[in-house]
């Protein structure tokens, strides 16, 4: 049962072999039950829509909050974005991934095709990928920080994004202020790690997409349910994927986790949505969602 | 859009060290065996690369004792040197100890010559590089220490870690890893060029035992994929090169305090254990990192 993570061939030849390391094991290859989920239309550049920009930043190598580490981060500035006027912000861990334009969430792609149909607000997107302490040289591996970054229960993550990485995209971005267009998205460790910076800080975040999240006892992220269920109601609005055959292993088991999470959501009265598909630990239904989600996501 | 050239896909990678259970560890019918008893308090547990077991018995005990990998008997290497509480071979074939009875660090050769390379310190253990560079515990002070491969004495940090007791390094040699005996936390350092460290964090968190806050960690080996292991109050605890818990080995005797773990035996397959009087083993589906 233990998943083994698998370099995905075609993406091999784009990958500098020293940035190698850096990617951190959270897909598994897609199964055959996950073949059914496929992009759809608002997935793909679409003739005459207007295209945003996505910019990488110099390398984050002087966080105070994770000292020692660097990361690489991309913004995407949508073309309808009008100096002055504060836009919306969505955070995406990993976002190396999901930045990516032919890749299983084309993020950018869905949000050009979303704003330009008025289905989303205007909303600046900010990439970033977990933290590594650096190779010293290009024989040796970086130290991934992600699991610590990711699966730590705590505030740490959510100052991380607001102490730091907020005020930067501010300096040549104008950004709301309002919790309630502030969106935060995660895969597996990515996805617990978006419900924690949200329900550690929801004056500053309020919005949840969770695919395949680990709401499991890797750091312990499995209380979540039952402090859902006994604490007071915050004014989250939380979106969660997961497949049935999603990872069961000596964390916990990812589809009844899930579950649990969304039961407890339930039960505590929260404004959320819960996918239950058949696939594996892979992005492929939460990406072929993606556009659903935002539209649901940003619905006032 | 040229960006899309220099990102990262969908995050996936080869790491086999990650995502391990105990089933990847334990071998059916390979229970704990008891490899030595009769002593007061083992600790000090290391090995050579043929894989014999070195240890003290840091209360009561003459010197340096050797549990033979060939014949698995137990006999008195060197004589003389009690107190030692932390041991390693280093690079260059001598042991380097943690010589907590007198306060000092020094390095023995395999005849039992002597020479200090620091003393006034309350070391607790210690591991050595291999390029050299020495690193120890010094739990009351909260402090870890480092003293170069040109002898150079630095204070690597202080102040962080509660109770820095068991200390080991990654296999690529580039991280430094100490448990807490007074927390919950195994922290990590990068190692700098020059051998400081830098980036210290509460990168692994031990699983306390019920009601308590303290896990009590002590002792620490390397797994060869750069797994950790960490002796607890809970037993053996295993950490993935990410910092998350694998699964915890249990203690051969529920009442036993276990301060010492290395991996020892031809094919550095079989996992040591400093239990209060005995020392046990324990083979093991993986290898020590030496």
């Amino acid at each position: 049962m233990t998943p083994r993570f698998l370099v995905r061939i075609p993406l091999m030849k784009f990958l500098p072999r020293a940035l190698l390391p850096l990617l951190f094991a959270t897909f598994v290859q897609a199964a055959p039950q996950d073949d059914q989920y496929v992009p759809g239309p608002d997935s793909q550049v679409q003739k005459g829509v207007p295209q945003g920009k996505v910019t990488q930043m110099p390398a984050w190598t002087h966080s105070k909050i994770y000292p020692g580490t660097t990361r690489d981060w991309w913004i995407y500035v949508p073309a309808q974005c009008k100096p002055g006027s504060p836009a919306n912000v969505m955070v995406f861990c990993d976002g190396g991934g999901f930045v990516k334009a032919d890749g299983t969430f084309r993020a950018p792609v869905v949000f050009d095709n979303l704003i330009a149909k008025g289905e989303m607000p205007v909303t600046i997107g900010i990439f970033i990928n977990p933290g590594v302490f650096p190779a010293a040289s290009p024989k040796e591996k970086p130290r991934s920080n992600r699991s610590f970054e990711y699966d730590s229960l705590g505030d740490l993550h959510a100052r991380f994004l607001i102490e730091e990485i907020l005020p930067e995209v501010a300096k040549n971005h104008k950004l709301t202020d309002d919790p309630e267009g502030r969106a935060i998205c995660g895969n597996s460790s990515g996805g617990i790690c978006a419900f924690t910076v949200a329900w550690e800080r929801p004056d500053a975040f309020r919005k949840v997409v969770s695919h395949i999240g680990s709401f499991t006892n890797i750091r312990g992220g499995h209380v979540y349910p039952a402090l859902i269920r006994k604490t007071e109601k915050k004014p989250l609005k939380v979106f969660l994927q997961d497949g049935k055959n999603d990872i069961d292993n000596q964390f916990g088991n990812w589809p009844l986790a899930n579950q649990d999470m969304a039961a407890a959501l339930k039960f505590a009265g929260y404004d959320f949505q819960f996918v239950l598909g058949e696939g594996k630990h892979n992005g492929k239904h939460g990406g072929a969602l993606l556009p659903d989600t935002l539209r649901w996501l940003w619905k006032k | 859009m040229k960006h899309t050239l220099l990102i990262l896909g969908l995050l996936a990678t080869t790491t086999c060290a990650q995502d391990t259970s105990l089933h990847d560890y334990l071998i059916d019918g390979e229970p704990w065996q008891e490899a030595a008893s009769g002593f007061a308090f083992t600790d000090g547990l290391c090995c050579d690369k043929d894989g014999n077991l070195f240890f003290t018995d840091v209360k009561a005990g003459r010197g340096i004792y050797k549990i033979d990998a060939a014949t698995g008997k137990t006999d008195l290497f060197l004589d003389s040197l009690p107190g030692i509480s932390g041991l390693q071979i280093g690079p260059d074939g001598r042991f380097y100890a943690c010589h907590n009875k007198e306060q000092r660090i020094i390095a023995i050769t395999m005849k039992g010559e002597v020479e200090v390379l620091l003393t006034g310190v309350k070391c607790n253990d210690l591991v050595v590089s291999k390029n050299g560079n020495l690193y120890f515990t010094e739990t009351p002070t909260l402090s870890v220490h480092l003293i170069t491969r040109d002898k150079k004495h630095i204070v690597a940090d202080t102040g962080h870690v509660q109770k820095p007791n068991g200390i080991t390094i990654s296999p690529d040699e580039r991280t430094l890893v100490v448990s807490e005996h007074g927390g919950k936390h195994v922290w990590a350092w990068r190692i700098e060029d020059d051998g400081t460290l830098t980036g210290g964090a509460p990168f692994m968190t031990m699983w306390l035992p019920l009601g308590k806050d303290i896990a009590a960690g002590d002792g620490a080996a390397t797994e060869s994929n750069g797994r950790c292991f960490v002796t607890t109050e809970l037993g053996v605890q295993i950490f993935d090169p990410a910092g998350r818990l694998s699964g915890i080995i249990a203690k051969p005797e529920p009442q036993s305090k276990v301060v010492s773990v290395e991996f020892a035996g031809k094919n550095h397959d079989i996992l040591h254990i400093a239990a209060g009087g005995k020392v046990f083993r324990r083979k093991l589906k993986v290898k020590g990192y030496y």
